[in-house]
């Protein structure tokens, strides 16, 4: 078995070479998706021209806290535009930070933080996205609920309005709509 | 006396058909969780619509982010279009592709399969699910391989876990678990249909239906057939050991509130596998499973599952077989504080088993009805968020054979940096009695027995386990899992008094250590190209104890490669082409000797139009024929090189 030997030996050699991007990751199935719905999102939602410095200035998709994504959010951006605008991926500690941000996906593990985060973030026109529990009742904007292994959407209109955002109906219509306090 | 077949020679000729019971945990419990990566390209995702997003099945059951690569256990994934593109025209085919089992097709119709080690035509200690309902039978403890055929495009994943998983699944899961997860109906809507033939797979035909109604009950009904050519002697000549099988069945699924989902599933199959040659076996049987399955809040749920299978072969020697079984299952998970989530659960089986025996090959008693009551709990500990978690969990098991049996087991899951894991766990896992190993009577002429009724007790192990998973970049994923098995009161066949050495007895003679370690890896080169593939080492040093005098010299329980090596590439070229290979180096088997091999499936598709897709495949290309176990009985096969076309409509 010498040849088995030999194949084995390149084998491992070759498939445990790390690559330069070794600090990166990959997300698990429910985040690609999820990464996916975030780029839907800014195609379906219009921000006040007034958000964007420049008429060419990136279209930007944040994550606030703990990246779930990994290197996929990027993947999926990638070459991609949305009225002119490309789209950017960008990651803060601290929503003082996002204020530059068009859609802010906050983890889920800021959970103890959102109402705060939420507070400072008022004001901007800032479409806020999370899986967290109660996420739409404390005022944010889509939620995302993992129902029978599938994804749905609550969102709450009224928070967007607030935000001088337009959420499209093709969004909306597959959507729950929720309100502040409720859920 | 040279080697006593210790199990029954005409039962392992017979070999395979049954389809029973189990714990149906798998939807809310650990593996689940351990999806395959890179399954969801973004550019597939990004075309799809909203509505269509949220269709998509998510399996990461629990409802917190899990990383893929934080599983504390050796898993290895197999999904459905791995098992599509390798040209697997069975369950046993697709399960060469989890290089963390022993696989070995012994003639046209039986397979060899385990999991670190102990691999045998009646290997006893893998605890296989089909959808949450078990199919290893407790007439000997293992599957009969030759009816497990749910067809192949319905599978969604193959969960391999290789090491003891009693501590969840309870009895059984010594060396491994199984799962074999079908697509929910939702995912099979519409007409499917695929026919071919080819030289060995002679001919095959598959249609399947699926429709909705909207915002209620999903459907899916399909009926499949094929029938294989022999095998060929190692004299030379036709084995005459051909194989047919049809199957029809059906698979519900609603979401009868937003918190609740409903699934109803039901399968019948009739088959005639011949391992003998020239006088095929009449095995039927069927199975009807429900499971409710309900959200309670966020992080807890509550699943009640129940199902019911009948098996039935036919020998047509006078010997027949049937069990039915019957099976409830019920787990709730929670929360419990910030930082522990608690699985527990409770199951009850009952399994109807009778035989008509001859006057020389018997199960006394005939008629047996066996119980199986258990009860599990598990507590996932995070210790340190994000980078250290501790599991604590055990089984709790009554069967009729021997009592009370507890699984406990310990794992820790480190994650030293992020989708970095290093694990490690220490369980303990036992092989409870089958009815072969205590009501079989073997007689010379009446009244003269050769193998007797026998006392023997469950066959333990105690594993512990140390491994590494990393996700490395988006488009590598690796992972080593090694371990130390220690074992004791592994089964043999004890010669009676002199002078003549009979009756022979099961005794639990035998006691040591396995060792090895697994690697596996999956690499995305390209988009277009994509590599999976493992090795694996095992290393085995079993003895007798002291009072044994095992008739096979503790040798008869298995016969495994020390090193076997498996990758498999799919490659996607321009003008909607694919070409796929898998290539497998196994290593010889010691005892009875089988020469190391090396074998070659290659697959060829085109798609001249979206929904039709033309195939040819090639299976073992690099020889004429090759062996790839030798049973005790029936005689010696070799596997011929075989190629099938098949077309498809989707």
């Amino acid at each position: 078995m010498r040849d088995l030997l030999l194949h084995v030996v390149m084998w491992v050699a070759v498939s445990t070479t790390p690559s330069s991007s070794f600090a990166q990751g990959t997300a698990t199935p429910e985040y690609q998706l999820k990464a996916v719905f975030l780029f839907n999102f800014a195609q379906f939602v219009d921000w006040p021209s007034s958000t964007f410095p420049a008429p060419d200035s990136p279209l930007a998709i944040c994550i606030l806290g703990q990246d779930p994504f990994g290197a996929y959010l990027d993947e999926t951006v990638r070459g991609e535009a949305i009225n002119g605008r490309p789209l950017a991926v960008r990651r803060y500690q601290r929503p003082e930070e996002a204020t530059g941000c068009q859609i802010l996906f906050i983890s889920r593990k800021e959970t103890d933080h959102l109402p705060e985060a939420l507070d400072s973030l008022e004001g901007h026109s800032i479409l806020t996205v999370s899986d967290a529990d109660r996420f739409t009742s404390l005022g944010g904007m889509i939620r995302f609920v993992t129902e029978h292994n599938r994804i749905r959407l609550h969102i709450n209109l009224g928070a967007a309005k607030a935000a001088n955002l337009t959420i499209s109906s093709k969004l909306l219509r597959p959507a729950q709509i929720v309100s502040k306090g409720g859920d | 006396m040279a080697r006593i077949d210790a199990r029954g020679s005409r039962l392992q000729g017979a070999g395979a058909g049954f389809a029973l019971t189990a714990a149906g945990l798998i939807l809310l419990v650990a593996p689940a969780r351990a999806q395959q990566p890179d399954s969801l390209s973004p550019s597939a995702l990004k075309r799809l619509s909203l509505e269509q997003l949220m269709d998509v099945e998510v399996i990461s059951v629990s409802r917190r982010p899990e990383k893929l690569s934080s599983t504390a256990s050796a898993i290895q994934v197999i999904t459905g279009e791995d098992i599509r593109r390798a040209g697997a025209s069975s369950i046993p085919e697709a399960l060469r592709l989890a290089t963390n089992l022993q696989v070995a097709q012994v003639n046209a119709s039986q397979w060899a399969v385990s999991a670190r080690g102990f691999n045998n035509v009646l290997a006893n200690k893998l605890l296989v699910l089909i959808d949450g309902r078990t199919i290893y039978t407790p007439l000997y403890s293992g599957v009969f391989w030759d009816v497990q055929d749910p067809p192949l495009e319905s599978i969604d994943r193959i969960e391999v876990v290789s090491g003891p998983g009693g501590a969840l699944w309870g009895a059984n899961a010594v060396n491994g678990v199984i799962n074999i997860i079908t697509k929910s109906a939702r995912e099979t809507q519409g007409l499917y249909a695929e026919g071919g033939g080819g030289t060995e797979l002679q001919g095959f035909g598959e249609v399947r239906y699926g429709a909705r109604i909207p915002s209620g009950p999903a459907v899916r009904v399909y009926g499949m057939g094929f029938g294989r050519s022999s095998t060929a002697l190692t004299t030379g000549g036709d084995a005459q050991d051909s194989w047919s099988l049809g199957e029809g069945g059906f698979r519900m699924d609603w979401d009868a509130s937003a918190a609740d989902g409903v699934t109803l599933q039901a399968d019948y199959y009739d088959g005639r596998p011949d391992p003998d040659g020239g006088s095929s076996i009449i095995a039927r049987g069927g199975n009807a499973i429900g499971r409710w399955a309900r959200k309670l809040s966020e992080g807890a749920g509550l699943q009640v599952q129940a199902y019911f299978d009948r098996t039935w072969r036919d020998f047509r020697n006078g010997f027949t077989e049937g069990l039915s079984t019957y099976d409830v299952d019920a787990q709730h998970r929670f929360p419990l504080g910030r930082r522990q989530e608690v699985v527990w659960g409770l199951s009850a089986r009952l399994m109807d088993h009778k035989t008509e025996n001859l006057p020389l090959f018997a199960f006394e008693p005939a008629h047996r009805t066996l119980h199986r009551y258990s009860a599990f709990v598990q507590d996932e500990i995070e210790l340190i968020p994000e980078r250290l978690s501790l599991t604590l969990g055990s089984k709790f098991e009554h069967n009729d054979y021997t009592g009370f049996e507890v699984q406990p087991s310990v794992r820790l899951a480190w994650s030293p940096l992020d989708r970095h894991t290093v694990w490690a766990a220490v369980s303990r896992a036992v092989k409870t009695p089958s009815r072969l190993d205590r009501d079989f009577v073997l007689s010379l002429a009446p009244g003269i027995p050769i193998i007797d009724q026998s006392d023997l007790q469950s066959e333990e192990v105690l594993a512990t386990e140390l491994g590494w998973r990393a996700q490395l970049e988006a488009k590598l994923t690796a992972s080593i899992s090694t371990f130390y098995n220690d074992y004791d009161n592994i089964r043999t066949a004890e010669p009676g008094p002199p002078p003549f050495g009979i009756p022979i007895t099961f005794g639990n003679g035998v006691r040591g250590h396995t060792y090895g370690a697994e690697l596996a890896a999956v690499y995305q080169a390209t988009g277009r190209w994509r590599l999976r593939g493992g090795y694996t080492f095992l290393k085995k040093d079993l003895s007798l104890k002291p009072g044994s005098n095992d008739a096979n010299g503790a040798t008869a329980e298995s016969d495994d490669p020390e090193h076997q090596f498996l990758v498999q590439s799919m490659t996607d070229l321009p003008g909607r082409v694919q070409v796929d290979a898998v290539l497998r180096l196994v290593d010889e088997l010691p005892d009875p000797r089988v020469p190391g091999y090396g074998e070659l499936d290659v697959r060829l598709a085109w798609k001249p139009i979206e929904r039709l897709e033309l195939s040819v495949a090639g299976q073992n290309l690099l020889h004429d024929e090759h062996a790839e176990f030798i049973p005790s009985s029936p005689s010696p096969r070799r596997i011929e090189r075989a190629v099938y076309g098949k077309v498809t409509w989707r």
